[in-house]
């Protein structure tokens, strides 16, 4: 079965001896753009599906069945009907920021992918500075949520932007630091560098306890800066209509759907890229049949499985939890997660000093 | 002109245009967006000059965080969705003025003294910088730069708990 | 001490998430076994509903097509919301006494919240809650009920 890494080079090499350079590159700009759009909508309809039959799971519910095969198409028709739908935009409205604002979400999530190592070698960018420029472009994803609160002029939007802004720049710190205690075990911030560190074990493995606790912490923080449930303050649907997209509708409201869950997709293929070892497959020991084995998975569908799990846990939180309150978030924030955060990373730098870790 | 050139024009022009926006616009929410705008634009220049590294704190610090302040406090000053009164004209003359002067001021010290093209290369590696940003030798001066300003912050801290009001005994 | 009480907090709030996410855990596990939801269109022909649950209020016929209303407009008073209206008439008895009984049990069936508070305040269980629960019609006039049936009289011995 031919690698992604060997296609990408296939096509790489024909459009480098048929066309000159120039026109190469932009062929290949062009191609990456269409890959991009086509994963950012195959992710929309998969992953929403998946929430709701997950959802339904442990509710003990059926969830969609109706269209297709066990429900397949449900999320099909519901992009139907949301494609066919008016987008309205409200008289009193911003009306420049206000049809500004689903793109900038857009965008954003999608520039959050080009340093994603998808498989073995194979990746958009591979920039020195990966997981910084990750946790830099996310902490511009809350201006999106805050142009549409304030643009919708209307009092909830406003609300639900104010404390998604809030929520994202305070988790933004834990995440970061998350990040920070893998960054110092390896000692760089390329991607393809901290995939190939752990190649001789996973750092959830190699790193026991503090790595842990850093797992746990990076999973707390990023479902609050995802806005997921239980941290869902910005939607709230109980106490603030729908939140910041209270206004939006048709395709509009369809692109910051879709950006919300291309960012759980995004943020749960980081954890799996930087704490479950990216594409490297699960090796006991050296040279034994189980890793051999293991080996003849591709790399792609261990980077796949290992995101999908983690985003699995995000909708297993989000289906377990109620919504905490807008002082219990920030508590748990400022006076638990960061201070045990900053003292883990110290933790995890005396280890790296030490080589505590396998 | 390469394609290198034709994005450094683009780039600039965005910068310019999206900054002159941003000063001439008479809502203020819109303005803080010209200035992202501007920002991302920097953080795109330093980007095709191939320093990752500075783009991506220009946006951590700049775009997350700067503006993302500015617009807080926008949200919570009043009447932050109304047209603001034109400027008068006198104000506009001296910020014209100031304008024609800075632009002459740049232009003139470029004009005499020129570009040096650079020849070094900036394909440097994250510990590198981190250990020039540690170092105490040329230009590594942000250590010492930190530790002084850990010290306003613990000052910072004491003179909070002087000021705070102590709890009332509990019996 | 501060530090032991913040360490025990962070401990048990960590269990007592992992007991939650335990339970849905499970459920996510067993969902095919443990569903609850009825396919409700599909299974119309083994649909069984609790005893108890309440679709409308009837009225008990026996196959002599008699009931037990007396007429004493205990459940219309009971009812919270004005859904039944009792019409009585005069019967003459063998005695040549007049005696007060049923003429007609009108039910809004649109007004009513299935409260059960009129089959409690009945003092000859005359009435009861049915099982069936598909009530909607294209007019609203259509769920203006009759209760007793045309012809209908009053069981032997009761008072």
């Amino acid at each position: 079965m031919p690698s992604l890494e060997h296609i990408a080079n296939v096509i790489h090499v024909w459009l480098n001896n048929t066309f000159s350079p120039f026109w190469a590159t932009l062929f290949e700009f062009v191609i990456v753009g269409t890959c991009i759009i086509g994963l950012f909508a195959m992710l929309g309809l998969v992953l929403i599906m998946m929430e709701r039959k997950v959802s339904a799971w442990m509710q003990l519910r059926l969830g969609p069945n109706r269209v297709g095969p066990v429900g397949m198409f449900q999320t099909v028709a519901d992009t139907l009907k949301l494609m066919v739908k008016e987008g309205m935009t409200p008289d009193g409205a911003d009306k420049f920021l206000f049809n500004l604002a689903p793109f900038i979400a857009m965008i954003i999530a999608m520039v959050v992918m080009a340093p994603l190592m998808f498989a073995k070698n194979f990746q958009i960018w591979d920039i020195n500075i990966g997981v910084l420029f990750f946790a830099a472009i996310s902490s511009v994803s809350v201006i999106g949520i805050l142009m549409a609160g304030w643009a919708s002029n209307n009092k909830y939007s406003m609300l639900g932007a104010m404390r998604s802004g809030a929520q994202i720049v305070s988790y933004e710190l834990s995440a970061g630091f998350a990040i920070l205690s893998i960054v110092i075990l390896t000692g760089s911030l390329r991607i393809s560098d901290i995939v190939n560190s752990q190649a001789d074990g996973w750092w959830i493995f190699k790193g026991h306890i503090p790595v842990w606790i850093a797992f746990v912490i990076f999973l707390i923080a990023v479902t609050a800066e995802t806005n997921r449930a239980p941290f869902d303050l910005a939607e709230a649907e109980s106490e603030l209509t729908a939140g910041f997209h209270t206004e939006y509708s048709g395709m509009k409201f369809a692109l910051f759907f879709l950006a919300e869950y291309v960012n759980i997709f995004v943020v749960c293929a980081v954890g799996a890229t930087i704490f479950l070892g990216g594409w490297q497959p699960l090796h006991f020991g050296t040279g034994t049949k189980f890793n051999e084995i293991m080996d003849y998975i591709p790399s792609s569908l261990w980077f796949i499985g290992k995101t999908f799990f983690l985003i699995f846990v995000i909708m297993w939180f989000r289906w377990t939890f109620p919504r905490l309150r807008i002082d219990q978030l920030l508590n748990l924030e400022w006076k638990y997660l960061l201070p045990i955060s900053m003292f883990n990373l110290l933790l995890v730098t005396l280890m790296a000093i030490m080589g505590w870790h396998f | 002109m390469t394609a290198a050139q034709i994005i450094f024009y683009i780039l600039s022009a965005f910068i310019l245009g999206t900054a002159i926006l941003s000063v001439t616009t008479r809502k203020i929410f819109r303005s803080a967006i010209w200035l992202l705008f501007s920002l991302i634009g920097v953080a795109g220049l330093y980007f095709w000059l191939e320093v990752e590294f500075i783009a991506a704190v220009q946006i951590v610090v700049y775009v997350g965080g700067i503006v993302v302040l500015i617009i807080f406090s926008i949200f919570l000053t009043q009447q932050s969705g109304k047209e603001m009164a034109k400027a008068s004209l006198v104000r506009t003359i001296a910020s014209a003025l100031a304008v024609v002067f800075g632009f002459a001021f740049t232009f003139l010290l470029i004009y005499d003294y020129g570009f040096e093209a650079g020849n070094k290369n900036f394909d440097w590696s994250v510990s590198k910088i981190g250990s020039q940003m540690m170092g105490t030798k040329e230009g590594g001066y942000a250590l010492p730069f930190e530790v002084v300003s850990i010290l306003l912050l613990a000052a910072m801290i004491g003179c909070i708990v002087i000021a705070m009001k102590s709890k009332p005994e509990e019996k | 001490m501060f530090i032991t009480k913040y360490i025990k907090e962070v401990f048990g709030g960590v269990k007592s998430l992992l007991t939650g996410m335990k339970l849905t855990g499970w459920y996510a596990l067993h969902h095919k076994k443990e569903k609850i939801t009825q396919q409700y269109p599909d299974n119309k022909d083994t649909l069984v509903l609790p005893e108890r649950f309440r679709g409308e209020v009837v009225m008990i016929h026996d196959e002599h097509n008699e009931h037990a209303c007396t007429g004493c407009t205990a459940c219309e008073l009971a009812c919270p919301n004005a859904t039944i209206k009792i019409i009585t008439k005069f019967d003459i008895t063998p005695e040549g006494k007049k005696k007060k009984a049923l003429d007609t049990f009108v039910y809004h069936l649109d007004l009513c919240t299935m409260c059960n508070l009129c089959i409690v305040a009945c003092p000859t269980d005359a009435i009861k809650m049915a099982n069936t629960f598909e009530h909607s019609v294209y007019d609203r006039s259509k769920l203006l009920k009759i209760l007793n049936n045309p012809g209908s009289k009053i069981r032997e011995g009761i008072e």
